[in-house]
């Protein structure tokens, strides 16, 4: 069993349960429904980022970088008038970001500690000033989407992009995927030591491991799964811009992450549902938002040390 | 590019230089003493340009207004750390980031809340306001200069501080080992806090010195934080020296580069930190 | 007996600044020994362990082993080159279980560590070798206590059996015994009288007791020169050792 806490089967199976249901009795409801498809692949985002900094043990502020790079990948790929096969495209973008975080990878955790903090943090502004910059790529308007991809698998076709019911499965798909690779790669030997180097890293190298090649495989994994979620926005939004990619979406992931609870990774899922939940209250009830915004934030690191997910193990952990 | 533009260039970007020292130095400082990393220190900058806005609107002076504003920044630290920052200690650097990250939206809501979204301009003081002759045909502002040179002043003044005085010495002791410090019977927690409120001050007086300079908007101070990280990145985290260079070395290039490339000038300043770190993994004047 | 060096260093020096932890150091370490490594405090003992085991790189001079030029490489190498090592101050994954901490020590010599989908339990031989290192510590009973809830003694038994689970063929061990009680200690001793049969074993130790009674070989190193190198009884009636332990205890009677 690959999730092996109580509380984690019972969060899971109410998560998963809702999340099926939404559509059938809300279709109508194209804003509600959509609104859930971003906060699902905000998820699959979140979870990526909490693999890294809760389990992998390395906290990054640029995991934004590869959202956007998600998102820009495909609208560069993609030829401007003619519908590609999505899977097709996924995995060319997918692959590419792979080669990316490679090479960043490389370069990043040459560094460990505050200068991994802030190494990660200046090259994702670096290729946000990059597009930011570029007249190539838009500039600050970004890139639009003209032509939705179709979905077929050898001919058969049982999606379609523009129905939101449909772009909503294929999220809640994608959260589905993202949390089981995830829990797999954990409790694999390859998980065993990148455990081990996150818990004692000098006694990991003591026993014989590399742990550099660990952290970048990691470091790729994470990426990659991160640049998907930019996919699957940029294709709900019909849009890629520089926003994707700003500190501020890195920053406000990791604050999800924490809130719903460090390296859990279904913390992730509740982290997410709640931070949009909270937001979007706080925004209708002032304009003032970022204000009550902040102050939760504050208050959340300073009481809920453990997250959610931490609070509700308590309560239903023997 | 002709030498006279170069030498404009070169003067434009060691001052711009110098004021970016001032705010990394306040930020440096205080990861270097008490291990903290401190994200909303670019709100601090922003609070200290907005503060001598308000008070130059009001009282007509700038002089009056800075001092005003600098010491409201001096108790602001204290409060801050007393508050907030003090429960830190003993956490790791994701909750320092986080919580500041928290304090950023604080701030920045403050910000609107109180004085609006619009974009607000000082004037250069009267007796700072005019140009001094360059050559023939081109001028240099008097403010840039007398901003370069107060910049220089606290520089020095910081300097003789960490190296010269008690205070530094129990500074530079705190660095490298929090017991011995509690040993000489000083009270560590009074030493954090004064030193967290000099980092906010140091931030705090370099918006106020940028203010006649640049247009005060909203989002100025996460802009500037971004900067000082490549800053304290490039120097070294926790030098006060290394801040110093990496702040000079940041500034003449980000110039240079906004006249030689315009489409990439905003990137090259990342560049140029990676490939200091390619070298040299923990900065310039790592200790 | 010559073909029998397994480890060997040549004029191997650390500097730090202009102290010199360690000074031209020569030393051979045999098979199926133990060497013993003794001296006062600060004399070197763990800067030479730290640089046997690729933590530390010497300021200069050379480390072989089997013949092959080895400083300079990554620690992870030594490990691979079967250079095991404990460490002074007990270093251990506490979170997790004694049995996982022995199981990522072996996990490398028995199946692929960049497998992502197979389980970490599933392969039998990693469990066993897990396993047997635990018993041969004396830790048996505790296969399934979380590390940070065993006590300190028993810590310093789960370090040495990490050692032992990686399968090396010398065992580099700073101080094993320090911070365990009597019988503890005497269980170290027995067991370390066994490896000795099949391991070469580099000791640090403050036990004297223990250093005598185990080591074939003995070093003395005193602040950071190699002193002398010998059997046991060498060692003990050579005059140097005497002025070095016994001349310094003197001062320290005459200066309280």
């Amino acid at each position: 069993m690959i999730f092996e806490k109580r509380t984690e089967r019972i969060v899971l199976a109410i998560f998963f349960v809702i999340a099926l249901c939404i559509p059938l009795f809300l279709e109508d409801n194209s804003f509600f429904v959509g609104k859930v498809t971003t906060i699902l692949i905000l998820a699959v985002f979140v979870m990526s980022l909490d693999f890294l900094v809760g389990r992998v043990g390395l906290v990054t502020l640029g995991h934004a970088l590869f959202y956007g790079l998600g998102g820009y990948l495909f609208v560069i790929l993609t030829p401007e008038y003619e519908a590609v096969n999505f899977w097709v495209y996924a995995i060319y973008v997918m692959g590419i970001s792979a080669l990316v975080a490679l090479v960043v990878g490389v370069v990043v955790l040459r560094t460990s500690g505050i200068y991994f903090i802030m190494i990660t943090l200046a090259i994702s502004q670096m290729v946000y000033y990059f597009f930011f910059d570029s007249l190539e790529f838009g500039g600050s308007d970004g890139l639009f989407i003209f032509m939705k991809p179709d979905t077929s698998i050898f001919g058969l076709s049982f999606l379609d992009l523009d129905n939101p019911s449909h772009f909503y499965y294929l999220s809640l798909l994608a959260v589905l995927i993202t949390l089981v690779a995830i829990k797999i790669i954990l409790r694999s030997r390859f998980g065993r030591i990148v455990e081990a180097s996150r818990l004692n890293p000098e006694r990991t190298e003591a026993l014989g491991y590399n742990i550099f090649a660990f952290r970048l495989i990691s470091y790729i994994i994470g990426s990659t799964l991160a640049a998907y979620a930019g996919l699957l926005f940029a294709l709900q939004y019909g849009y890629v811009n520089p926003q994707f990619m700003t500190w501020e979406m890195s920053g406000t992931a990791l604050v999800m992450s924490i809130l719903g609870g460090m390296g859990t990774i279904y913390g992730a899922i509740l982290g997410t549902i709640t931070y949009e939940g909270l937001l979007y209250i706080f925004e209708h009830l002032s304009d003032d938002w970022m204000l009550f915004m902040g102050g939760s934030i504050i208050l959340m690191v300073l009481l809920l040390r453990k997250g959610l997910a931490g609070y509700l193990e308590k309560l239903l952990e023997k | 590019m002709s030498t006279e533009l170069f030498f404009v260039q070169l003067i434009n970007g060691l001052q711009y230089g110098l004021l970016l020292f001032l705010i990394a130095s306040g930020l440096t400082l205080v990861f270097g003493v008490m291990g903290i990393l401190n994200l909303a220190h670019g709100s601090m900058y922003m609070v200290g340009a907005y503060l001598v806005w308000y008070f130059v609107a009001v009282t007509g002076s700038f002089t009056v207004s800075a001092i005003l504003s600098a010491v409201i920044a001096l108790g602001l630290g204290i409060l801050i750390e007393r508050v907030l920052i003090q429960r830190l200690y003993n956490r790791n650097h994701l909750d320092q980031v986080l919580l500041t990250i928290g304090m950023i939206f604080v701030f920045n809501s403050l910000q609107s809340i109180l004085w609006g979204n619009d974009p607000y301009g000082v004037a250069v003081p009267e007796a700072l306001s005019g140009s001094v002759p360059f050559t023939d045909n081109s001028s240099y502002p008097v403010y840039r200069i007398f901003a370069a040179l107060i910049c220089i002043a606290i520089a020095a003044a910081l300097y003789f501080m960490v190296s010269k005085t008690r205070l530094g010495m129990l500074i530079r002791a705190g660095e490298s080992n929090r017991e011995m410090v509690e040993a000489l019977g000083v009270n560590i927690k009074s030493l954090y806090t004064i030193v967290f409120a000099i980092g906010v001050m140091l931030a705090a007086i370099s918006g106020i010195i940028a203010a006649p300079m640049r247009s005060i908007v909203p989002g100025m101070g996460e802009s500037v934080l971004i900067t000082c990280f490549v800053v304290v990145v490039i120097g070294g985290m926790g030098s006060i020296k290394g801040a110093f260079v990496g702040a000079l070395l940041v500034g003449v290039i980000s110039t240079f580069a906004a006249v030689l490339m315009p489409t990439m000038s905003n990137m090259v300043i990342y560049l140029f930190m990676i490939l200091v770190l390619l070298v040299k993994p923990q900065g310039l004047f790592a200790k | 007996m010559a073909n029998d060096i397994i480890l060997e260093t040549e004029s191997l020096s650390k500097h730090w600044g202009g102290i010199k932890a360690l000074n031209d150091i020569s030393l051979q370490f045999h098979d199926r020994q133990l060497h013993g490594v003794v001296g006062p405090n600060g004399a070197g003992k763990s800067t030479l362990l730290n640089m046997l085991c690729g933590t530390l790189q010497p300021t200069s001079g050379c480390i072989f082993h089997k013949g092959d030029q080895i400083e300079g490489m990554k620690p992870w190498k030594f490990v691979r080159r079967g250079i095991g090592r404990s460490f002074q101050k007990t270093n251990i994954y506490a979170d997790v279980t004694c049995l996982e901490n022995c199981a990522v020590a072996a996990q490398r010599r028995f199946a692929g560590s960049f497998n992502l989908f197979a389980s970490r339990h599933a392969n039998k031989l990693v469990r066993e070798a897990a396993e047997k290192a635990l018993h041969q510590v004396g830790l048996a009973d505790r296969i399934h206590t979380i590390a940070a809830e065993i006590s300190y003694g028993e810590q310093r038994q789960l370090e040495l059996a990490m050692v032992l689970a990686t399968d090396p063929c010398i065992l580099l061990l700073d101080e094993p015994m320090a911070g365990m009680g009597h019988e503890e200690s005497q269980r170290i001793i027995e067991l370390l009288g066994q490896l000795k049969q099949t391991y070469s074993i580099v000791l640090v130790e403050h036990d004297m007791d223990a250093i005598f009674e185990l080591s074939d070989q003995l070093t003395v190193l005193d602040n950071g020169t190699h002193l002398i190198t010998g059997t046991v009884d060498e060692v003990r009636n050579d005059p140097r050792v005497k002025e070095a332990y016994l001349g310094k205890e003197d001062e320290e009677e005459e200066a309280a």
